[in-house]
């Protein structure tokens, strides 16, 4: 696997530098810097899956962040979400307060996740404003975040992202259900 | 590499590792090919040096954001730790900036660290 995907990174290097050399023309010549040498990068996995490019110079070393070029977010290879809960069953329609059930999956959950600390993130479908969205997602996030605590967890980092960070259509109920969540990520080392 | 202790034995290894591992900076080629400055490749093995890597260091940044951290022996590596799924910096207060939390060495080539001559250090400096 890891050889294949350094496959993948040539190519990469490779079809990326000729589609910059498509697309930069510049008016003068000299404008142009003179390109002096070529790193062949590889690729290195974090723990949480993301791809770092890495390369060994002999007496040093570089390594960078892998992100998507449009978004600028990492490139992954599995998502570490250690908790994607449908809050359908967490809470009630357009309430941020936690159903027994609920809470008592996510005290379950905290108690035995055992990471070293944790993210947590509120999603919603698109039905209704954005700003109601983010303030719903928000609002479900800091819920959990209290039953978090609550169990002693380290919480980095709690936003709402409302509707904003789709991963279904909004189109059909099905994917509707699917984009109602909370994520929880775990830092793990 | 491993258990190597002295100096001399270490001077040894790198100028063996220069002898046989590591190419001369080649320049343009013929046609005005590109020198390749640096590989996925360890020096004097072929081996892919970070593949075996799979739990390595953290070090806190002066803002309290993960940092990896990769000690290759001759070279280290850094990247910054990114939250999965958000894509967001994963920082936290539960260490001191600077501190390293895990085994950062990946072999036993020992590494001097530069003496800061203009003010105090608050740790031990490694030798």
């Amino acid at each position: 696997m890891f050889q294949g995907i350094r496959a993948f990174a040539r190519g990469m290097l490779v079809s990326g530098g000729v589609a910059l050399a498509a697309m930069s023309a510049p008016a003068l010549a000299q404008d142009r810097p003179q390109a002096q040498a070529l790193v062949d990068w590889g690729v290195w996995i974090s723990p949480d899956g993301c791809m770092y490019w890495y390369a060994d110079g002999g007496w040093e070393g570089f390594m960078e962040e892998r992100v998507d070029p449009q978004t600028g977010l990492p490139v992954c290879l599995e998502v570490n979400t250690c908790l994607s809960e449908n809050t359908d069953t967490l809470f009630d329609t357009d309430s941020a307060r936690l159903t027994a059930h609920g809470r008592q999956r996510l005290q379950q959950f905290f108690a035995g996740a055992g990471a070293f600390s944790y993210a947590i993130y509120g999603h919603t479908d698109s039905r209704a404003s954005d700003e109601y969205n983010i303030d719903l997602s928000n609002r479900r996030a800091q819920a959990v975040y209290q039953v978090a605590v609550s169990t002693g967890a380290v919480v980095d980092r709690v936003i709402g992202f409302g509707e904003r960070r789709p991963i279904a259509t909004n189109d059909s109920a099905a994917g509707m259900q699917q984009n109602r969540r909370v994520e929880v990520i775990c830092y793990r080392w | 590499m491993a258990n190597i202790q002295t100096p001399a034995a270490i001077l040894a290894v790198l100028a063996l590792a220069a002898c046989e591992g590591t190419v001369q900076h080649p320049g343009f080629g013929p046609n005005g090919e590109l020198p390749v400055i640096a590989r996925p490749y360890d020096a004097g093995q072929d081996v892919i040096p970070l593949s075996g890597v799979t739990m390595p260091s953290i070090v806190y940044d002066p803002d309290g954001c993960q940092i990896w951290l990769i000690d290759d022996g001759v070279e280290a590596y850094s990247g910054r730790r990114l939250d999965p799924s958000s894509g967001l910096p994963v920082c936290n207060d539960q260490y001191p900036p600077g501190t390293v939390v895990g085994e950062y060495r990946v072999n036993e080539i020992p590494d001097s660290v530069p003496r800061n001559p203009f003010g105090p250090i608050t740790g031990v400096l490694a030798e």
